[in-house]
């Protein structure tokens, strides 16, 4: 199981070697608190203008290593940088960073403007400029006239939009986000994203950003580090660790998935078949890397790779319609089946007929869409 | 919320009982206060007759307007010490680690439990053994140790209720530890540091068994005056002194109340 | 990076008053070991003299009349505040609850004099009480409070309850109103909550109260002194006179050192005690 945490400290899966000039790079950093470690020889490296998310379950280190980079915490060894330049005596307020944090924190002695002026002032910036600078900001979120505002008289999405502005006017060398939409309802968050990811692209600014929501971290990022246990073990696109996940973990973590058991078919290149039922199922051949021709495998197949047939059909299993859950846009099925190893399958399609056409109780066949699938041994 | 008879039955012998329980509390008082109007110079009930004149009279007392103007001077300078050297420790309690440190609490809170009288006769030798007999500067640093423990535990409670975010926040924008200070944590303890302050005021002001020890002729304080005034004489000058004194010391809680919210001073408030 | 910048400055200021007050201490210390020199003020050579008088039956009976005179009062205090407290916890008007809240704190603030004189108005020969009641006829002759080890506990009682009272109530604020109402929902009537549930629940707050009003009433002086009037005497009153009637301050000296380790042995004993009741309360 090492390979995976390898692959995040070597060559990690798709990304450039980290030998490569970064905005922000950490090398072999290990941290720990007491008996836990929280992070264990994470080395990672983000280029200029990037939007990196670091994502994984509470307890994976993706804020510990998130507060190392802000300077919160000191590294018990390894290396920070920021734009090339040893980060690991530097304090806090030396970095240029920029900070958004998951409360906001907006002072709440101060009213709009102090709060974003506040950075400006202790840079010794004149006044004319910091009211100039402070007003640019405030367009750019889209709060124009709220300069007057005290954080209590602001809403959710509104100080949110205050903490990021506040974060920005600085120019900071690199952007950190600490899960700061977390505390906003659905609707929100979705349009918050959607402006936090214009405006970073807009700046250019080098951007971290640490999140549990796996479709978060999917809509948002140009890389991803998915982190478990103090170790990264998948640094990808979205699409790669959606659709190429190198481990167990990876794969069940990001998105919802099915596993079935099946076997190791047989060899194709880079690519191996796996048989499940009358199905063969291609899928890639990486982390199947030393497992023998019909050895047993588990075959990762995501909601929308599954689809109902007459359970008479020849088919990869059958299974029992056990609820349909409609989801307004789609409809999600849940079939028991005893090859599912969580003797569950779920299937996700596009109309409601589905519900109509195979009722609760009923026998139904699943088939697998080929070419899309990854099996682990 | 439906309510049977036998527990209206009990509510009601419950809000009796705090009646009762309230009127013993405020019986004193009221009882002074009416002393205090009474025209004949012994106490007793009924007044027969009504004036202001002791009141008057306490005013004048050159004693007890002594005790006034010391009470005001040691007050004054014990509480802003001890609000001083209280909040700094307390922001080191909380947030630093160091050698020695719960023996130093320990110390510092000890009079909490330590009698007055003991602390008082205590400064008395020290005083004496030093050269400093008796004056202000006595008087102060007893007051000063005495008062200490509940600014110490005010500043504590406020910088446990102080999100330190905002301090992180700062940070990040480049405000030095210094700076953070001044500009973040010390603008937002105010409320802690204020009613820290007006607890070891009041607590120093009235202050009277450890003051009874270390104060001399010329520097004693208003509660010692008044102390030696009860052995001397009987007419209710004492109780119009102690009318002024609970009229204002009430107003002062009842604005205290208002601003800073006691209840949460005293740690009573909780979310339900 | 220093992660703790103002370290020396903050804590300097501390430690030298921590100092200042070790070495009154100390004073105490080193005078209780001392002898008396009549007519002087100033002590003769080290002697356990001081402690040895201690053991006369004299001055034990005081000590022995201090302890019962605090045991009174805080258990009294109790007995009273409880209901007080509870009331200011739960009610939900806020006026009622700043209305109780003044009422309780405002005495704190008094000062012993204030409060104590206030007493002797109210339980004196020709005081309140006995006014009331010889003009209502109920009694023939005033009844004697004053100077007299009842009379002292009432005052006592009266000055230890707001500490009582905010001692109570801060622990009552802590207990989560869904045990109560768990408690209702499987069939217990008021009473039964109360004793099953909330009185258990409260008793870190108790154990802190009665500990504080037995440290706080120990400590008392002017209310044992002025109602007291010299035939009622705890620890505090015996040091005073011996320092200022007649200047033996070794004397007195010793007192504060014996009072001090008997305060010391009666919480550690309330603690002991305390323990398995405390752990009955929330964390």
């Amino acid at each position: 199981m090492n390979k995976a945490a390898d692959r995040g400290a070597k060559a990690p899966h798709g990304s450039i070697a980290p030998h490569a000039e970064g905005a922000v790079r950490f090398d072999a950093v290990t941290k720990r608190f007491g008996e836990t470690t929280a992070l264990d020889g994470v080395s990672v490296s983000i280029r200029q203008g990037e939007f990196m998310t670091l994502l994984g379950p509470s307890g994976c280190g993706k804020t510990t290593l998130l507060n190392l980079a802000a300077g919160f915490l000191g590294p018990d060894s390894g290396e920070i940088l920021i734009a090339g330049e040893r980060m690991n005596d530097v304090p806090t307020y030396q970095r240029e960073i920029g900070m958004m944090f998951q409360n906001y924190a907006l002072f709440p002695h101060m009213n709009v403007a102090g709060n974003v002026a506040y950075g400006l002032k202790v840079r010794g910036v004149s006044r004319q400029e910091r009211d100039r600078r402070v007003e640019a900001v405030l367009a750019l979120v889209r709060l124009t006239g709220f300069e007057d505002r005290t954080p209590r008289q602001l809403s959710g999405g509104q100080q949110q939009r205050v903490a990021l502005a506040r974060a920005l006017v600085i120019n900071p060398t690199v952007l950190l986000l600490d899960e700061p939409f977390s505390a906003l309802d659905k609707n929100l968050r979705a349009s918050m994203q959607v402006e936090l990811r214009e405006i970073q692209r807009k700046l250019n600014v080098t951007t971290i950003f640490v999140t549990h929501d796996q479709s978060e971290a999917l809509s948002l990022s140009d890389r991803v580090a998915v982190m478990s246990e103090g170790r990264i073990r998948q640094l990808g696109t979205p699409e790669q660790i959606y659709r190429q996940p190198c481990d167990r973990f990876v794969a069940s973590f990001v998105g919802d998935s099915n596993v079935l058991r099946g076997r190791l078919h047989s060899i194709d290149g880079t690519s191996a078949v796996i048989a499940v039922g009358i199905a063969r199922v291609k899928v890639p051949r990486e982390p199947l890397k030393d497992v023998a021709v019909s050895a047993a495998v588990d075959l990762f197949a995501r909601p929308e790779h599954l689809v109902l047939t007459e359970a008479t059909q020849p088919c990869a299993t059958s299974g029992t319609i056990a609820a349909h859950v409609y989801q307004g846009g789609y409809v999600d099925t849940y079939i028991g089946c005893s090859d599912s190893l969580r003797d569950r399958l779920l299937v996700r399609s596009g109309g409601h007929e589905t519900m109509a056409r195979w009722p609760i109780g009923s026998l139904v066949g699943i088939s697998i869409v080929t070419g899309e699938g990854v099996a682990f041994a | 919320m439906p309510r049977s008879t036998y527990q209206r039955l009990l509510g009601l012998i419950g809000k009796l009982a705090v009646v009762l329980i309230l009127g013993f509390l405020v019986l004193p008082a009221v009882v002074v206060t009416i002393a205090a109007f009474n025209d004949k110079a012994i106490l007793s009930f009924p007044p027969q007759a009504w004036s202001w004149r002791w009141f008057a009279k306490a005013i004048a007392y050159q004693d007890f307007r002594d005790g006034f103007r010391n009470g005001l001077i040691v007050t004054a300078w014990s509480s802003t010490i001890a609000l001083v050297i209280g909040a700094m420790f307390a922001f080191a309690l909380h947030r630093y680690r160091f050698r020695f440190k719960k023996t130093l609490e320990a110390v510092l809170l000890s009079p909490l439990v330590i009698p007055h009288f003991t602390v008082g006769l205590g400064f008395l030798i020290l005083a004496a053994q030093i050269g400093w007999n008796r004056s202000y500067a006595v008087v102060i640093a007893c007051h000063v140790v005495l008062v200490l423990p509940f600014v110490l535990r005010s500043v504590y409670v406020s910088l446990r209720n102080l999100d330190q975010s905002y301090e992180r926040a700062a940070a990040s924008l480049g405000a030095s530890p210094l700076r953070v200070l001044v500009t973040i944590t010390l603008p937002l303890l105010v409320p802690g540091l204020v009613s820290g302050w007006l607890f070891a005021a009041m607590l120093s002001f009235n202050e009277f068994t450890a003051s009874l020890f270390v104060t001399a002729q010329r520097t004693q304080t208003l509660p010692v005056a008044m102390y030696n005034y009860v052995r001397e004489f009987a007419d209710p000058s004492m109780a119009a002194l102690s009318v002024m004194y609970i009229a204002a010391t009430a107003a002062l809680i009842v604005f205290a109340n208002a601003y800073l919210g006691l209840g949460k001073v005293l740690n009573i408030e909780q979310s339900r | 990076m220093n992660p703790q910048p103002f370290l020396r400055t903050f804590t300097a200021p501390a430690v030298l008053c921590a100092f200042g007050f070790l070495l009154a201490l100390a004073a105490v210390l080193q005078f209780s070991l001392r002898a008396y020199v009549p007519g002087s003020l100033d002590p003769g050579g080290f002697t356990l003299a001081n402690f040895t008088d201690l053991l006369k039956p004299l001055y034990a009976r005081v000590f022995f009349d201090t302890v019962v005179i605090c045991f009174l009062t805080a258990v009294s205090t109790l007995i009273v505040g409880y209901p007080l407290a509870y009331a200011l916890v739960r009610t939900q008007s806020a006026v009622i609850k700043s209305i109780l809240l003044v009422i309780v704190v405002t005495p704190l603030f008094l000062g012993e004099v204030v409060r104590t004189y206030s007493w002797i108005i109210v339980l004196g020969n020709n005081g309140f009480i006995n006014s009331v009641l010889l003009n209502v006829g109920i009694i023939r002759q005033p009844i004697q409070f004053m100077f007299t080890t009842f009379g002292v506990v009432v005052a006592l009682v009266h000055v230890t309850m707001p500490v009582m009272v905010i001692m109570l109530a801060a622990g009552l604020s802590h207990i989560d109103r869904d045990y109560q109402r768990a408690a209702e929902s499987l069939g217990a009537g008021p009473i039964r909550v109360f004793l099953t549930v909330t009185l258990p629940l409260s008793m870190p707050g108790v154990v802190a109260g009665v500990t504080t009003a037995f440290a706080w009433t120990f400590s008392a002086f002017a209310t044992p002194q002025l109602i007291g009037g010299g035939r009622v005497n705890m620890i505090s009153n015996l040091v005073y006179q011996l320092g200022f009637s007649s200047f033996n301050f070794p004397f007195a000296a010793s007192l504060c050192v014996a009072g001090l380790a008997l305060t010391i042995v009666v919480l550690s004993a309330l603690r002991l005690v305390a323990r398995p009741l405390e752990n009955i309360g929330p964390h």
